[in-house]
């Protein structure tokens, strides 16, 4: 919000700090003050006016009195005095309905008869124009200009232009029609609905209520008669109406925090006094006033020992009652400890103690309170275990090379129509006022994301591995760990490195087995469901060709993803440390000839079950793909067999036996063959 | 036998041990052809499959021989090679190396500085519903003061991405009793366009102190240290009045940079009556500040970044300058 250095100048008898100091000032006890600029001879000050000082900072007046709070300084709002027409009463020409009441608190109406419209004197002009106000005509900058000093808004309208008997025209504050249409003074249309606050005439809407005005009753170059309007709305209404026509203005914006219902009845006799002045005319006599539920000044009291236990400084009372005189509370009784203080109308904001103690506190000035370390150090606190593991992850990807990235939370409308198509049991979730349509829905795998990175990054790097930690919204939100290579790799690549993983996570016992629920990433008969103490904790697989295609992808893409909660619930804290045996090792090899999609792992697990203890590790040392021109494809693995004892010597005779007891074993199944 | 001779040429012309390999699997494999020669006199009387025998071992003995020298031969050669130069200055072979997100770094960071000051970390989920993400911190309802963080809504009504951490100070105060010191790190959200210093998901960090008695110089001096820690040197820090809807008084809290400017860094105050009565703690028994900050606008002042965009492009010449 703009303000003139040389406006609030005029509030002070002494000369105020240059413009740099008193932004400075400002922004260490009151506003920010975002930018300063000079216009020709005066400096405009941009402050950034915080939604509960509104009500009374958005006005030269209301600057003037937090500057004369910092400095000391006296401040005086100037007075514009003016003489009331005594032949006709405003009462005997204009009715005011209330309708709304709940709506409107106060609604102030003044007439003045024979005025001349023109532009505003230079003086006028330049003060709006530099506060960011565009120049219309004298009446209306009045009104704005007034605005601008007091904070309260003000309108006009055009008397003769109103629906109604000649003589004695009313205006009615009610809630719109449902499809209620109004022209607005920027010959924009609307369409107005029940919860939309109107004033109108005896049939029209002629403004929306405290927002803005309508082109039926717009002050032209041959008004003669004008209606003043100074009111306070209901800020929650004002709000929401603003917001649903997209329709913000100064007036909507001072409307929407709430503002003090009593400033209505000074601005309406400022602009009256001002417009005579540079307009003329003669104000009829008598003010309008409906303001039946009076605001009144709030009560509170505030124990001095708790505002100097909250803000961690001795003050004295003394100070404490300099800045609350400073800014204009009054204390209504005073004790040692206690002050009892009445806040005026126009801080909106002052409610309960710790308003007022933030008063003292910027008054007094933050960089004025210490900061030495009077806590206690406490015992560490317990850690989060979580996030332990979480970092613990991160190194050990960064380790196997993998590089950490963090992708958006987000997934588009073309994504998720492409995978609903993949997977019809898929189900989004989708958001109501997203940005644009590239974060339509939440992400449900950080796969999708994942590939993105790929599709950015594969003409610069032939090699790619990423992997993300974080969230993905399902039917629930979980927190999930995934991760990709891609380029000159294999599926094997992968597993090895997650093989890796598991191990320096202590987890032994990883199972790769079969996927058996429809995963829609895969390539068919490429992707393996990763178990482990009996429970699924994620994937791992080689991405589709229709998924690469989709993301125009151009080389091969491996990934795996894991529930991150499941994951953490199975690590064990450390390895179990397996003590070498002194005994020596026996190896027997053996080749089995399966069909084509017997897993290693599955006659990996016979053998071990079978040999039990004394089986030490078994590694499959070659493969080989029988004649492919055969009708049943089978192949051949062939295994070392490691036998160790941590008891004694094997004997061959007890290797022999057991031995036996594994072909036997895996002879079981009629397609399997063992070789010798 | 024309066999041996052949056999002897192709191994001589054989220049790797690749080449010499196929040779092997060639003739001497088990489906080779000098394997071949066994299964063909099988067919002849047994006098004359012993002599046939007996000159096919024999021509296997020698190929073995044949393979074996021109093997030592070939390596020879390599090794010769090798031993004589190489050359010290070419790069060596690198194993790919991995790292580490900038953003997880500074957390890590942040959280290990507040940890050391006696602050547990705690997290909360991502979708909040409006009572924790604006009711409960004291945010009016149909006010302007909801529009200093533009919402990114769910279809389900009342449902919203969260617009900041402070939503997990209630709901952890709500299970755990005072006094209590929590940081709560994590990502949220907001409907606004991106540019360089806009983003429509970033991180932050928020913390909690909540005493008997504690005051803004309890929360000066926990600002200061936790700065000076994070930046490695004395920092100059700057507290002046700001507005947040859930801490009455508010501050607004800059730093400066190397540069001499001032930066706006965090917002902090203590911890609004109504946002304890909320949590059901009772306003005249305790007292705390809050704070938070943005890990993005920190980590942008620590390295040196100069858009934000770049910590979600997953664009690997950035990241893997961490």
């Amino acid at each position: 919000m703009k303000f003139s250095y040389n406006w609030l100048q005029l509030f002070f008898q002494k000369k105020l700090p240059n413009p740099e100091k008193l932004a400075d000032l400002l922004m260490m006890h009151t506003l920010e003050v975002e930018d300063l600029i000079k216009k020709s001879d005066d400096w405009i000050l941009d402050i950034d006016v915080l939604p509960d000082r509104m009500p009374d900072c958005s006005s030269h007046i209301g600057i003037a009195r937090e500057i004369s709070a910092i400095l000391g300084y006296k401040f005086k709002a100037p007075e514009y005095k003016f003489s009331e027409e005594k032949k006709i009463k405003t009462a005997d020409i204009l009715k005011i309905e209330i309708k709304s009441k709940d709506l409107c608190q106060r609604y102030c109406a003044r007439i003045i008869d024979n005025v001349k419209v023109a532009p505003s004197p230079k003086w006028l002009k330049q003060k709006i124009e530099s506060c960011g106000v565009q120049s219309i005509n004298n009446i209306v900058d009045a009104a704005n200009y007034i605005m601008l000093e007091t904070g309260q808004p003000l309108h006009a309208f055009d008397y003769e232009k109103l629906f109604g008997k000649k003589e004695k025209k009313e205006i009615i504050v009610r809630k719109a029609k449902r499809g209620e249409k109004i022209t607005t003074l920027e010959d924009k249309k609307y369409t107005l609905d029940k919860d939309n606050l109107v004033i109108a005439d005896a049939k029209y809407p002629i403004a929306i209520a405290g927002i803005k005005g309508g082109k039926k009753a717009e002050i032209k170059k041959n008004t003669k008669r004008i209606i003043l309007e100074s009111a306070n709305f209901n800020g929650v209404s004002i709000y929401r109406t603003s917001k649903k026509l997209k329709l913000q203005t100064d007036a909507s914006m001072r409307f929407s925090a709430n503002i003090d219902p009593n400033l209505a009845r000074e601005a309406i006799d400022k602009v009256a006094g001002l417009i005579k002045e540079i307009a003329g005319g003669d104000i009829k006599s008598g003010v309008l006033d409906f303001y039946p539920k009076k605001t009144f000044p709030n009560i509170i009291k505030i124990d001095l020992n708790y505002l100097r236990s909250l803000l961690g400084i001795k003050i004295s009372k003394d100070k404490v009652v300099k800045i609350f005189k400073d800014l204009g509370f009054e204390i209504q009784r005073e004790s040692e400890a206690v002050l009892i203080l009445k806040i005026p109308t126009f801080r909106r904001d002052i409610c309960i103690p710790e308003d007022l103690i933030e008063e003292v506190g910027r008054i007094f000035g933050y960089e004025n309170i210490p900061s030495t370390f009077s806590i206690l150090q406490k015992a560490l606190p317990p850690k989060n275990l979580d996030l332990l593991w979480v970092k613990k992850i991160r190194t050990l990807m960064k380790g196997l090379g993998f590089t950490e990235t963090y992708n958006y939370s987000f997934i588009s409308d073309n994504e998720g129509d492409f995978f609903k198509k993949l997977n019809k049991k898929l189900k989004l979730t989708e958001l109501g006022n997203p940005i644009s349509s590239n974060t339509k829905y939440l992400r449900f795998s950080l796969i999708c994301n994942l590939l993105k990175a790929v599709t950015l990054n594969q003409k610069r790097f032939k090699d790619v591995r990423f992997f993300e930690i974080g969230n993905i919204f399902k039917e629930k939100e979980k927190r999930f760990f995934a991760g990709i290579i891609a380029g000159k790799t294999e599926f094997y690549e992968l597993k090895g490195l997650l093989e890796s993983f598991f191990e320096e996570l202590g987890m032994v016992d990883v199972f790769y087995g079969h996927t058996k629920e429809k995963n829609i990433f895969w390539e068919k008969g490429k992707s393996a469901e990763i178990e482990t103490g009996n429970k699924k904790i994620g994937f791992l697989g080689e991405v589709s060709k229709k998924i690469l295609g989709f993301y125009n992808i151009k080389i091969p893409v491996f990934a795996f993803e894991i529930n991150f909660k499941t994951l953490l619930d199975l690590i064990e804290g450390e390895h179990e440390y397996k003590k070498p045996s002194v005994y020596p090792e026996t190896i027997r090899d053996i080749s089995v000839v399966v069909p084509e999609n017997v897993l290693a792992g599955e006659i990996i697990q016979k053998i071990y079950s079978t040999g039990g203890e004394i089986i030490r590790n078994v590694e499959v040392f070659d493969i080989y793909q029988e004649d492919i021109n055969q009708k049943e494809k089978n192949k051949s693995l062939s295994f070392h067999i490691i036998y160790q004892s941590e008891k004694k010597t094997l004997s061959s005779k007890e290797v022999d036996k057991v031995q036996k007891n594994i072909i036997k074993n895996l002879e079981k199944n009629p397609q399997w063959k063992v070789r010798q | 036998m024309d066999l041996k001779k052949q056999i002897k040429s192709e191994i001589e012309k054989a220049l790797s041990l690749k080449e010499l390999e196929q040779l092997r699997i060639k003739y001497l494999a088990k489906k080779g052809k000098i394997n071949q020669l066994f299964k063909e006199i099988g067919s002849l009387s047994q006098a004359e499959r012993k002599k046939k025998g007996q000159e096919i071992n024999k021509l296997k003995e020698e190929t073995e021989k044949f393979f074996k020298e021109k093997k030592v031969q070939i390596e020879k050669k390599i090794s010769f090679k090798e031993d004589r130069f190489i050359d010290i200055s070419l790069p060596g072979k690198k194993l790919q190396r991995g790292h580490i997100h900038p953003l997880s770094q500074v957390l890590e960071k942040c959280e290990d500085i507040f940890e050391r000051m006696g602050f547990s970390v705690v997290e909360g989920p991502e979708i909040e519903n409006e009572c924790y993400n604006f009711d409960a911190l004291n945010f009016p309802k149909d006010h302007p003061a909801r529009d200093i963080q533009d919402t990114l809504w769910l279809k389900e009504k009342r449902r919203l991405m969260r617009t900041h951490t402070s939503p997990v100070q209630v709901r952890y105060m709500e299970k755990n009793n005072p006094p209590l010191r929590i940081v709560v790190p994590g990502r949220v959200f907001r409907n606004e366009a991106t540019d360089v210093s806009h983003e429509v998901q970033f991180y932050q960090l928020e913390g909690l102190m909540i005493e008997k008695e504690t005051s803004v110089v309890d929360f000066r001096a926990v600002i200061q240290n936790f700065f000076n820690e994070f930046f490695g040197r004395k920092v100059d820090v700057r507290m002046r009045p700001g507005f947040f809807p859930f801490t009455e008084p508010s501050f607004e809290i800059d730093i400066r940079g190397e540069n001499g400017k001032w930066l706006e860094c965090a917002g902090a105050g203590m911890v609004h009556p109504n946002v304890l009565k909320n949590a059901k703690l009772n306003p005249k028994d305790w007292q705390g500040f809050a704070f938070g900050f943005g890990i993005d606008r920190l980590s942008m002042i620590k390295y040196n970044i100069d858009d934000i965009r770049l910590f979600y492009s997953s664009d690997i010449r950035f990241l893997n300058q961490f």
